[in-house]
């Protein structure tokens, strides 16, 4: 589908913060912003959550149980042994495993939720809107489909509160020669 | 929130975002200067012996280092427990700096993530070599097997040691990756060069610095670096414990857990302070590396010096208290005094004494006293080891048994080839990875500007 965005470039933090602010106030309906590090404002004002601290949490109980069951089975169950009449079930020293797997048990389930979840992963071809927002660039992105207020409103609006460029685009194209500056 | 006024400013040079990116990434793209390719040579010929002493050892056996029925343990012990200590260097800095809210670490932490990934991995080689029959170290997995099955043992430290170690080199190793994943982006929009759009590209793994990905992201950045905290204390402790489960005197005691953490972060805030002071120098990164930021790390040195210093005085001490005489002994007779005298004090005054310089702001301030400084400490941390491990084994309870220990050409071969690998992985790190946290530098350049004072209130605080 060949969606035609409005872009909207800042020079720095603040101005993007205000303008922002600014337009969620106003009702836009921000498409998605682009930033050379992370705004808390930004990601506050974007409505998304991340859950991913709570499911690490849940990874980490896996681990616990899978590493003390595992080690359970094979001390006692799978193969016990006899230490000078020392009991099988030597349950406090498996503590140690216990914690260092379970940390191993959560790093590699949430690398692999936020490799899903954000679509990070090897080989990826990025989808770039503005090829300066990994630099010093901040983009607010709009899709002309569903922008909350009038196109006219919104680039006044960004101009008003210090944009440097506003521009239109299509979805498909990646250069941008390709797009009208307005 | 960062207070500029006071503390001064956490990078020189009032840089615009894009000065910021081109100046990290100035090396990247830079022609290589002559003096990477001859410390890069020399590194592989380093690398080049530590291989052949590992073919020697592989091919003729244990046999081929000076290790005897008293002293099993030798170097290979003393090089692991003194590359797995520098290796916690990268996740202290990364993570106690971070919960400490330490927003001049974002200039460091890099250089300190990679040093503990090459210096985990030079680590993780002594015992894999030391087993022996190398081929068979996955029997160190605990995996049902036709071997009986036999499981492994899960009380013993060095299977500890084996969980550990493994995690650990995976988790910082991942930690260092994500972090440099936006950075990798940057170059990728950035360069001009076909080739490295296309392999930096790669290796952004589609990063664009969408909101959605900034959030899942400093989620990610918090599990690992709450988690990884614990890791890092747990495991020295377990390295530690490899000692202090055992019964020999000097080694039986409790505390070795603690001691060992402190030392390990110890020498490997001295390994970072080697690496960055040249960096300052050979990549001109001044603006980047303040001497705030060799002010802030001398500072940590000398009280985690006075920590140190405490621990061999309560060793000693407790020696003494304990009435053990074995303990006696060793501390006394085999430390302190006899034959390993020099070894004990050079260590006690590189740990202890020569880092209390560092209360002058003078010397703090001076770039070549604080380079030299952190080579002592380098070393004093491998003499204490040496000491650990060599006077302990040495001389124990019956003296029918008592022996020398001498390390081969082969064992000295083996740890002169991870310094080579340490120093060639360094080289490379300064070659073709953004030396410092591209994206964390911009985020605290703002303290530096004047428009952060207008901000309003409640805002912009995070970490």
């Amino acid at each position: 589908m060949n969606e035609k965005y409005l872009v909207g470039v800042f020079d720095d933090e603040h101005t993007l913060v205000d303008a922002f602010e600014k337009a969620i106030e106003k009702g836009v309906v921000i498409e998605e912003v682009y930033t050379p590090y992370p705004i808390h404002e930004i990601l506050q004002g974007m409505k998304t959550r991340t859950h991913i601290t709570h499911a690490a949490f849940f990874y980490g109980l896996l681990g616990v149980i899978l590493l003390h069951g595992g080690m359970y089975y094979a001390a006692v169950l799978s193969w016990p042994m006899q230490f000078g009449g020392k009991p099988s079930n030597t349950f406090p020293s498996f503590i140690v495993v216990a914690i260092v797997g379970t940390i191993l048990t959560i790093t590699l389930l949430t690398l692999l939720t936020f490799s899903v979840r954000s679509k990070i992963y090897p080989g990826r071809k990025a989808k770039i809107i503005d090829i300066r927002a990994t630099d010093d660039k901040f983009i607010i992105l709009l899709n002309q489909d569903n922008m909350g207020i009038e196109k006219d409103a919104i680039i006044k609006l960004f101009r008003s509160n210090g944009a440097s460029e506003v521009y239109e685009k299509d979805a498909n194209t990646t250069d941008k020669q390709l797009s009208n500056e307005l | 929130m960062y207070k500029t006024d006071i503390r001064g400013k956490l990078i020189d040079g009032d840089k615009s975002l894009t000065q910021i990116s081109q100046d990290i990434l100035a090396p990247i793209d830079a022609k290589t200067p002559t003096w990477w390719y001859i410390a890069m040579a020399v590194s592989l010929m380093m690398f080049a012996w530590g291989a052949r002493s590992i073919y020697v050892t592989l091919t003729v056996g244990i046999g081929s280092w000076g290790q005897n029925n008293t002293v099993a343990w030798g170097w290979e012990i003393i090089n692991f427990v003194w590359w797995i200590g520098i290796g916690h260097a990268g996740t202290a800095f990364s993570i106690f700096l971070l919960i400490l809210r330490q927003k001049w670490r974002s200039s460091i932490n890099r250089a300190a993530e990679a040093m503990t990934v090459a210096a985990v991995i030079c680590a993780a080689l002594f015992p894999l070599i030391h087993m022996g029959r190398s081929w068979l170290f996955f029997w160190v997995f605990p995996y049902p097997n036709t071997r009986g099955p036999l499981w492994v043992n899960f009380n013993s430290p060095l299977f500890w040691d084996f969980v550990a170690v493994s995690t650990y080199l995976l988790i910082s190793a991942s930690f260092w990756y994500f972090g440099m994943v936006p950075d990798f982006a940057t170059i990728r929009d950035t360069t001009k060069s076909k080739i490295k759009r296309a392999v930096y590209g790669f290796f952004a793994f589609g990063w664009t610095g969408s909101s959605k990905e900034w959030l899942r992201y400093e989620g990610l950045a918090f599990v690992l670096g709450g988690i990884a905290a614990v890791l890092v204390v747990s495991v020295h402790s377990i390295v530690s414990t490899d000692f202090a489960a055992g019964i020999e005197p000097g080694w039986h005691s409790t505390i070795f857990p603690p001691f060992f953490v402190v030392g390990a972060i110890f020498s490997g805030f001295a390994m970072v302070l080697t690496l960055v002071t040249l960096m300052k120098k050979l990549y001109k990164m001044d603006d980047f590396i303040t001497a705030n930021h060799v002010d802030a790390v001398c500072r940590i040195l000398v009280f985690i010096s006075l920590i140190m210093g405490t621990a061999y005085i309560t060793e000693i001490f407790i020696a003494w208290y304990s009435g053990s005489e074995y303990e006696v002994f060793t501390f006394f007779r085999n430390r302190i005094t006899g034959e390993y005298a020099y070894q004990f004090w050079f260590m006690f005054i590189f740990n202890a004494l020569l880092p209390q310089l560092f209360w002058s702001k003078k010397v703090r301030h001076n770039i070549w006293i604080v380079f030299a400084i952190s080579i002592c400490i380098n070393i004093g941390m491998w003499l204490e080891r040496y000491i650990i491990i060599v006077t302990s084994l040495t001389k124990d309870f019956l003296p029918a048994n008592w022996a020398e220990y001498h390390p081969t050409m082969v064992e000295i071969g083996f740890y002169v080839g991870t310094i080579g690998m340490f120093s060639a992985a360094v080289l490379l790190f300064f070659k073709y990875i953004p030396q410092i946290a591209i994206h964390e530098v911009k985020m605290i350049s703002k303290y530096n500007t004047q428009q952060f004072d207008h901000l309003k209130p409640g805002h912009h605080d995070y970490e």
